[in-house]
């Protein structure tokens, strides 16, 4: 995980120029959709990826998070950056109060437990008409400023995702390779021996569970702004599968083997545009044979042929 | 001899069968204590009850002192009391050298904060936590998987290294389950050659095993259940003379368990 470091330091240098190689709003637009939907990945790897929960509430995080900056500027008078600010602290919050009481029950319920969360959201998002605006949406949502800058036009709102991604990547990073980290890798491996050796797992899967969900609805609010629009749809199932697709892909609890994959597959499905017809049953036929030779994802396949070598000279 | 772990009147009962009846005994401080009988006489239910893994219904369990009585499985090893599972338990995914870091670091004074500014408790604690897990590594020969994920290993190495691991805090007592059940007869040896020098070492044992030999060899005291009640206590000799013990645990009259017994030796 450390060797990585300074490839990715690198990476995100590059990927910071952007906006100064190409004109093309397209491209650039495609990079701020990467970015975004990179850090809610490596937010789900953490939790189902390193802590082995396989939580389908990251959607309805998402879709907290968006409405919640969305309604912070339009509804309540603040601006976009206290915006994310809520968003995240909501999260957080909405994280520990459900979390406690699922976190308690089997895997299987966790997960339908989650999903309903997901609807949950889905349903409150369209049907509290008076806070929402319901299927209506809110549209218009004015551009950042900072510094009296403002994030006006797509490559200026690059900007903003590019540091928002980069700085979460690096919290999440840090976690990730800390102690905190290797225990949620080993809650997930082995449960009862962690509390043989005097951890208690609960504060940990709860922590990873709310950080999480902040840094998701964090990165929900960032990209309402960029669509500069939030309505029901922000709470479609495309999003979770998204983000599932890249931590299945990429290897779940691989930490760079997301991010890397979340940057490839975010761009993968424009790069297919040349087949306008076919490209979402080429991109699915890539998924699938993806899945069948590397079930573990691509780090996972790294991984194992890394232990393959280790075996045969050991023997 | 001080006592370090003391158990008195176990009970427990699962939807109305008596798995445990009343049992006491007593671990003393730098001892091997064995606990062995037939299938189902309430070993492994024994020290779940005393490891926090299952609820007893009443009785009594003291750690060097403290009343550990009901308390939750984490909180019992924080309070010293170790322990490994029958079915082999490590995290197969993880190296060697952090399966052992993990099972000490909730035992050093290092916090996360400590971690995040690497102020000097956090090496400090580091620096010893690789210091013991070295040792231990010599000790249990598998130098050379210190940074391959433990599982590659074998089941019998991999009992090994959930020996290491339970020793790594400087536990008061490490309780085994079963250490070598279902390890090939070379590594029999080796973990109790490994246990002998530990013992020689301070460290506490209580080893709950099927393998009659092996406890024989290895411990200081044998306590043998049956049906939930303790049958009887004493040295490897006393207990083999026991015609009560050959009866309960071979089931057959003493002549014949006794040559059944120097076949199985």
């Amino acid at each position: 995980m450390k060797r990585a470091l300074p490839l990715a330091l690198l990476c995100a240098l590059a990927l910071g120029a952007l906006p100064l190689v190409t004109s093309s709003n397209y491209f650039v637009g495609i990079g701020v959709s990467a970015l975004i939907f990179t850090v809610a990945a490596a937010a789900l790897n953490l939790v189902y990826g390193f802590t082995g929960l396989l939580s389908f509430a990251q959607l309805g995080f998402w879709g907290i998070g968006g409405y919640t900056t969305a309604l912070t500027v339009v509804t309540f008078g603040g601006n976009f950056w206290m915006g994310l600010v809520y968003a995240a602290v909501l999260n957080g919050v909405v994280a520990l109060v459900v979390g406690f009481p699922i976190l308690r029950t089997n895997r299987h319920a966790f997960v339908i437990s989650t999903l309903t969360f997901a609807l949950l959201v889905a349903l409150v998002a369209r049907d509290w008409v008076e806070l929402t605006r319901g299927p209506l949406g809110i549209p218009n949502l004015p551009p950042p400023r900072a510094f009296g800058v403002v994030f006006d036009s797509t490559h200026k709102f690059y900007w903003i995702a590019w540091a928002f991604s980069v700085a979460m990547i690096a919290f999440l990073y840090a976690l990730c390779s800390s102690r905190i980290g290797r225990t949620l890798v080993a809650i997930k491996q082995n449960e009862p021996l962690v509390r043989a050796q005097g951890i208690s797992p609960m504060p940990y899967k709860l922590a990873a569970f709310a950080i999480g969900a902040a840094i998701t609805g964090a990165a929900g609010g960032v990209f309402t702004f960029y669509l500069r629009i939030i309505d029901t749809s922000f709470l479609d199932f495309y999003y979770m599968q998204t983000f599932l697709i890249i931590v299945i892909i990429g290897g779940a609890g691989s930490f760079w083997g997301v991010i890397a994959s979340g940057i490839a597959l975010s761009a993968l499905p424009e790069a297919l545009r040349f087949s306008a017809d076919f490209r979402m049953i080429i991109y699915g036929v890539i998924l699938v044979a993806a899945m069948y030779l590397m079930p573990s994802g691509v780090a996972g396949w790294l991984r194992e042929r890394q232990i393959a070598r280790v075996r045969k000279a050991l023997q | 001899m001080s006592t370090v772990l003391q158990v008195s009147d176990l009970r427990k009962a699962y939807s109305g069968v008596h798995a445990l009846d009343g049992v006491s005994f007593t671990v003393d401080a730098g001892s091997i204590t064995g606990l062995i009988g037939p299938n189902g006489s309430g070993k492994s239910t024994t020290i779940d009850c005393i490891s926090g893994f299952q609820k007893l219904d009443s009785g009594k369990v003291v750690l060097a002192g403290n009343d550990i009585t009901g308390r939750i499985s984490h909180l019992i090893a924080r309070a010293g009391m170790m322990r490994t599972f029958q079915t082999v338990r490590v995290y197969e995914k993880l190296s060697l050298r952090d399966n052992l870091a993990i099972a000490a670091q909730q035992f050093d004074a290092a916090t996360w904060m400590d971690e995040f500014f690497r102020t000097k408790r956090y090496r400090v604690a580091v620096e010893a936590s690789e210091k013991r897990a070295r040792q231990l590594v010599d000790l249990i020969g598998l130098q050379k998987y210190y940074d391959i994920e433990t599982g590659i290993l074998s089941y019998g190495q991999k009992k090994l290294v959930a020996l290491a691991a339970a020793l790594m805090p400087h536990p008061k007592i490490v309780v085994l389950d079963e250490p070598v059940a279902g390890v090939n007869p070379t590594r029999i040896r080796e973990i109790e050659v490994a246990l002998q020098q530990l013992n020689q070492a301070g460290e506490t044992f209580l080893i709950v095993e099927h393998n009659v030999e092996f406890i024989t060899t290895l411990c200081h005291k044998v306590i043998v259940l049956d049906q939930g009640l303790k049958l009887a206590e004493g040295t490897a000799a006393e207990i083999h003379a026991d015609s009560r013990v050959l009866e309960a645990y071979l089931g057959t009259t003493p002549e014949i368990a006794e040559e059944e017994m120097r076949a199985s030796a």
